[in-house]
C-alpha cells in the first residue's frame, strides 16, 4: 500500500518534468502506467514499506478497496485529459502531474488512521484540485471557479483544524485508534466541526453553495474529477472516521444525517429541475446523490459499509460518464446549455445512447448500479427506522426523474442537421463504463461480494 | 427443455439482433421474433399442467440476499391468459407495421422486443421484487417508442405519463421494501405462496395497501389517476398504442390479481368503497368517451371504463370476479388492439381521427366495417364473443358483492353500447364523404391482423371454458385458508 503512495509521488514528479523536456507524447502513457502500477501494488497486496507510518495509515479492508476505486476513476479519466492537449493548453504535463497528487491525496484521506494524515490528505487533494479548477486559465469563468473553490476549501480546512484541535484536546492524541471512554460536550462539538467541514467538502445542502458555481467554471473533465474522486475521497474519509470513532460519536448523529438528508434531497432537487446549464444540473444532481449516499450512513457500521461502497460505484460511474459526453458536447456546440443536447440521438447516436444509459442509473431506473444502490440505502433507512425519510427519498426521486429525462428528451426529440463523431477509443472507454453500470445492476452478487 | 425464463430471453436476444440489424431486415427478425415466442409460449402452454403443479418451469436465483430478494420466474395460472395477450398483441403489432409505407426505424422492432421481454418477466415474476423490476423494465422501451414515433404533442404526454407512472413504481418500491423487511424473518420469500399464508400485522396493511393501490391504479389506469391517458392515447404511435392499450393497460389489473390477497383484513374494511371508486370511473368513463368528438379519445375513455370494471370484479376478491378479471383483461385487450388498430387504419387513409369528418365508410369498404363491428361488438359485451363471458362473470361477482353496486357495473353494458355505436354509425354508415372516396382497400398485412382478431374473439367467445377455468385454480393458490378455519 505504501508502495502505491511511492509511485504516485515519483511519477507525478516524473511527469511534471516530462512537461518541462517537451516529451508531451510521453505523458499521458507514462501516467496510465503509473496508475496501473499503483493499482496493481494495491491489488497484489505488496507491503513494501509497509511498517512506516503504520499507526497512521491503514493498508488494509475498506481503505484499500476504496484507494482501488479512486485509483480506478482516475485510470479512466487519465486518457480523457488528452483531449484538453487538443484545445491549445499546452500544460499537459503540470496538469496531469497535479492530477496524480490529487489522487494521492484522495488515498490518503481514505488510508489515513491519523487525523494529521487525514489533514494532509485533504491538502494536497484540494490544493491540487484548486489548481485544476483554474486550468483554462484563458477563460473568466474558470479563474473565478478556482478562487471560489479556493476561499470555500481554506474555510473547509480551517473548520476541519479546529474540529481536530478540539478532538486533540479531549484526547491528547490524533489517533483514531486511541479512542476510549465515551463522547463528551467537548468532543459532540469537536465532531460537529469535522462532519461540517466533510460536508463542505462533499457539497451537502445546506453547504453545497459553491458546488454550481465551480462545476460550472471548470473545465468539464476537471469537473468529472471534482465530482467523483473528491466525493469518494471524502465520504471515504468519513466513513473512516464513524468507524474508529463508535464509541465517542455523538448519539444524535443519526439524526443530524437525516436533517442534513432532508434538506439536500429537497433542495437540491428544487433547484436542480429549473437549470438549463446541463452542468449545473449535473452539479445539483450530483448534490442530491451525496444526499442519497448519506442514507447509508444511517446506523453505519463496519458490517453496513460496502451499501456506501457501492452506491459510491454506481455514481462515480455514470456521474464520469456524463461529464464526459458533456465534454464533448460541449466541444462541438461551444456551450453546456440544454439546448446544444437537442437532436443528440441522431447527430452522434452512441453518445446520446451513453448518456442516456447513465442518466438512467442516476436515476435509478431498474437493473442498473444506480437502481440497486438506492434499493441498498432505502433498506439501510427502512431497518433502521427513518421510515418517513423513505417517503422523502421517493418523492426526490420523482422530481430526478424528471431533470434526467428532461436531457433525455431533449436528445430524442428532433433530428440534427449535420452529424460528428467522436473517437472510437473514446466511445470505447465509456461504453465499459456503461457495462459495469450495468453489469453491475445485473448481478449485484458479484460486487458486493467484493465490497465485504 | 421448459424454461419460463425463455420467454425474456428470447425477444431479448433477438432484439439485440434487430438493434444492429439494418432498416431492410429489422420488420422481418422482429416478426420472427414475436412468431417464435409466441410459439414457444404455446409450447410451454401445452406442457402446463394445472393439476399437478401450480408453479411450473419455474427458474429462481438467489439475487439480492440482503433484502432476501430473490429472481425467480416462473409459469402459473394466473400468468397464462396476459402472457397469451402479450404474445398476440406484439405480434399483431409488428403485423400492423408491415403495411407498406408505414415501416419503422431498426430502433423501434428493437425496442419493441425489449417490450415483450419486459412485459413477459412481468407476468411470469413469481415474487414483489422481480415483480418490481419488470414493472418498471417493461416501461423504459415503451417510453422511447412514444418518444420517436407519434404526434406533434407526444413528449410532453409521454412525459407525463412517465412521471405519473415512475411516482406509481416508486411508491411500490418503498412499499415493497417495506414489505419484504417486516415479513418473518425465517421466510425466505421466494415466490407468492409465502405471501399469501403468511400475512403481515395488520397496522403496517393500511399503508402499503394504499401505497400499492396508488401504484396500480396509476399504471392501468382507473379513475380518478387516469389524466395522463387520453392525451398519451391520441398523440403515441397507433402501433404501440396496441401495445400500451392492449397490455401495458392490464398491467395495474394484474397487479391487483397479484397484490390484493396480500392484504385481506384492510381489504376487507375498504372494499365497499373501493369498488365504489371503481365503478364511479367507469360511468365517468363512459359518459365522457360518449361527448368525445375524437375517434381516438373515444376508444381511450371506453379502455378507462373498462378498465374500472375489470379492477371492480378482482375487488370483490371472490372467486367469479377474478375469473372474470383475468378473461376480461384478454378479451379487452384483444379488443383494444382490434379498436386502435381501426382508428391507425382510419387515420392512415383519411389523416383525420374526428367522428364528424369521414363517414360513410362501410360504403366504400364494407370488409374493414365488418371487422369494426365484429371488434366492436366485442367490446360492447355482447353474448358470444369473447368480451361477454369475462364482464358477465365480473357484474355478476358485484352484484353478489351488493346488488345496488351490480346494478351500477351493469350499466357499462349499456353505457359502452350508446358510445360505441354513435361511433360507428357516424363514421362507417351514411353518404361517404369526399375524404372516404379513395379509402384504399385493406392490404394484406392488414387484413391479417383483423383476421386473427376476430377469429380470436369469436372462438373465444363460443369456447371460453377452460380459458375461464384458470382463474380458479389463481384464485385457490392466492386465497389461502388456513384448514384450521
Amino acid at each position: 500500500m505504501m508502495l502505491a503512495f511511492v509511485i504516485l509521488t515519483l511519477f507525478s514528479v516524473l511527469i511534471l518534468f516530462l512537461g518541462f523536456a517537451k516529451q508531451r507524447n510521453l505523458i499521458i502513457p507514462v501516467s496510465l502506467l503509473a496508475v496501473i502500477l499503483a493499482i496493481g501494488s494495491i491489488y497484489t497486496k505488496q507491503t513494501f514499506w509497509n511498517h512506516y507510518l503504520a499507526d497512521m495509515i491503514d493498508t488494509e479492508g475498506y481503505a484499500s478497496v476504496i484507494s482501488l476505486l479512486i485509483l480506478c476513476t482516475g485510470l479512466g479519466l487519465i486518457p480523457f485529459l488528452h483531449l484538453f492537449q487538443k484545445r491549445g493548453n499546452e500544460e499537459l504535463g503540470d496538469f496531469l502531474g497535479i492530477f496524480l497528487f490529487a489522487l494521492m491525496g484522495g488515498m490518503l484521506m481514505v488510508c489515513s488512521q491519523n487525523y494529521m494524515i487525514l489533514f494532509l490528505g485533504i491538502e494536497i487533494l484540494s490544493l491540487s484540485m484548486y489548481v485544476l479548477a483554474g486550468a483554462d486559465r484563458r477563460k473568466v469563468k474558470s479563474n473565478e471557479a478556482s478562487l471560489k473553490y479556493f476561499i470555500t476549501g481554506s474555510f473547509t480546512s480551517a473548520v476541519f483544524l479546529f474540529g481536530i484541535a478540539l478532538i486533540y484536546a479531549t484526547r491528547g492524541s490524533l489517533s483514531y485508534l486511541q479512542v476510549s471512554g465515551h463522547g463528551d460536550v467537548i468532543t459532540d462539538l469537536a465532531f460537529i466541526f469535522i462532519f461540517v467541514s466533510f460536508a463542505l467538502k462533499i457539497a451537502i445542502v445546506p453547504f453545497h453553495f459553491w458546488a454550481p458555481d465551480v462545476y460550472e467554471g471548470t473545465p468539464t473533465l476537471f469537473t468529472a474529477a471534482m465530482s467523483t474522486v473528491v466525493k469518494v475521497a471524502a465520504f471515504g474519509a468519513l466513513f473512516r472516521i464513524i468507524q474508529f470513532n463508535q464509541a465517542i460519536l455523538p448519539v444524535w448523529l443519526d439524526w443530524f444525517f437525516a436533517i442534513l438528508i432532508l434538506a439536500t434531497l429537497l433542495l437540491g432537487n428544487i433547484m436542480a429541475m429549473s437549470q438549463r446549464s446541463v452542468k449545473r444540473l449535473l452539479a445539483y444532481s450530483g448534490i442530491v446523490q451525496a444526499g442519497f449516499i448519506l442514507f447509508g450512513f444511517i446506523h453505519l457500521t463496519g458490517d453496513t459499509a460496502w451499501v456506501v461502497i457501492y452506491y459510491l460505484l454506481a455514481y462515480t460511474l455514470s456521474s464520469l460518464v456524463c461529464f464526459i459526453i458533456v465534454h464533448f458536447v460541449e466541444e462541438q456546440s461551444g456551450s453546456d446549455d440544454i439546448d446544444s443536447f437537442t437532436g443528440l440521438a441522431s447527430s452522434n447516436p452512441t453518445l446520446a445512447i451513453l448518456m442516456t444509459l447513465a442518466l438512467i442509473s442516476l436515476a435509478g431506473g431498474p437493473l442498473t448500479a444506480g437502481f440497486i444502490a438506492k434499493l441498498f440505502v432505502l433498506n439501510q433507512a427502512v431497518v433502521y427506522g427513518f421510515a418517513s425519510l423513505v417517503v422523502v427519498a421517493v418523492i426526490s426521486t420523482l422530481m430526478s426523474v424528471y431533470y434526467y429525462y428532461k436531457i433525455i428528451n431533449a436528445m430524442f426529440s428532433q433530428s440534427a442537421d449535420q452529424k460528428w463523431n467522436t473517437p472510437l477509443i473514446y466511445k470505447g472507454i465509456l461504453l465499459i463504463f456503461i457495462l459495469i453500470t450495468i453489469s453491475a445492476g445485473v448481478v449485484p452478487g458479484w460486487f458486493t461480494l467484493y465490497f465485504k | 427443455m421448459y424454461l419460463a425464463i425463455l420467454l425474456i430471453l428470447i425477444p431479448l436476444f433477438f432484439s439485440l439482433i434487430t438493434f444492429i440489424s439494418g432498416k431492410k431486415w429489422a420488420p422481418y427478425i422482429a416478426l420472427l421474433s414475436g412468431v417464435t415466442t409466441l410459439f414457444y409460449f404455446l409450447m410451454l402452454m401445452g406442457a402446463y399442467n394445472v393439476k399437478e403443479k401450480y408453479l411450473a418451469f419455474n427458474t429462481c436465483i438467489d439475487w439480492l440476499p440482503v433484502i432476501r430478494g430473490y429472481f425467480h420466474i416462473g409459469l402459473d395460472a394466473a400468468a397464462i391468459l396476459p402472457l397469451v395477450l402479450t404474445q398476440l398483441v406484439i405480434c399483431l403489432s409488428l403485423l400492423a407495421t408491415m403495411v407498406k409505407g408505414n415501416q419503422r426505424s431498426s430502433s423501434f422492432y428493437g425496442l419493441i422486443g425489449l417490450t415483450q421481454a419486459g412485459l413477459n418477466g412481468f407476468f411470469c415474476a413469481q415474487n414483489p421484487v422481480t415483480f418490481f423490476i419488470f414493472f418498471e423494465l417493461a416501461l423504459l422501451p415503451v417510453y422511447f417508442l412514444v418518444l420517436n414515433n407519434g404526434g406533434p404533442k407526444r413528449k410532453q404526454a409521454v412525459f407525463k405519463f412517465f412521471l405519473y407512472t415512475a411516482f406509481g413504481g416508486l411508491l411500490m418500491l418503498a412499499a415493497i421494501l417495506f414489505l419484504q423487511s417486516n415479513m418473518h424473518e425465517e421466510l425466505k420469500l421466494q415466490s407468492w405462496s409465502e405471501f399469501y399464508k403468511n400475512k403481515l400485522n395488520i397496522k403496517y396493511q393500511y399503508w402499503l395497501l394504499a401505497a400499492f393501490l396508488i401504484a396500480f391504479a396509476i399504471k392501468s389506469p382507473i379513475f380518478p389517476f387516469h389524466t395522463w391517458q387520453a392525451d398519451l392515447y391520441t398523440q403515441s404511435d397507433k402501433p404501440t398504442l396496441m401495445i400500451i392499450a392492449g397490455v401495458l393497460s392490464k398491467m395495474g389489473v394484474f397487479g391487483l390479481v397479484r397484490f390484493d390477497f396480500f392484504f385481506l383484513e384492510a381489504l376487507y374494511e375498504w372494499f365497499y368503497y373501493l369498488i365504489l371508486i371503481c365503478l364511479i370511473g367507469v360511468i365517468y368513463g363512459a359518459l365522457i368517451a360518449w361527448r368525445q368528438k375524437d375517434m381516438v379519445r373515444i376508444m381511450a375513455y371506453s379502455s378507462l371504463s373498462h378498465m374500472g370494471l375489470i379492477a371492480a370484479g378482482i375487488l370483490t376478491l371472490t372467486n367469479k370476479g377474478v375469473q372474470g378479471g383475468l378473461f376480461s383483461m384478454l378479451a379487452h385487450g384483444l379488443a383494444a388492439a382490434g379498436l386502435f388498430f381501426v382508428s391507425d387504419v382510419i387515420i392512415r387513409r383519411t389523416n383525420d381521427s374526428s367522428i364528424d369528418s369521414s363517414e360513410g365508410i362501410a360504403k366504400v369498404s364494407p370488409r374493414f366495417a365488418t371487422y369494426f363491428f365484429i371488434i366492436l361488438l366485442s367490446t360492447v359485451g355482447l353474448p358470444l364473443t369473447c368480451g361477454f363471458i369475462g364482464e358477465f362473470y365480473m357484474i355478476w361477482a358485484v352484484a353478489e358483492f351488493r346488488l345496488p353496486l351490480g346494478i351500477l357495473a351493469a350499466l357499462t353494458l349499456i353505457f359502452g353500447a350508446v358510445y360505441m355505436l354513435r361511433m360507428y354509425q357516424r363514421t362507417m354508415f351514411g353518404v361517404p364523404s369526399p375524404n372516404v372516396m379513395q379509402f384504399e382497400k385493406l392490404n394484406l398485412s392488414e387484413e391479417y391482423v383483423f383476421i386473427i382478431i376476430v377469429v380470436l374473439i369469436v372462438v373465444l367467445g363460443f369456447f371460453p371454458g377452460d380459458w375461464i377455468g384458470l382463474g380458479q385454480y389463481a384464485y385457490q393458490y392466492m386465497n389461502y385458508i388456513p384448514t384450521s378455519k
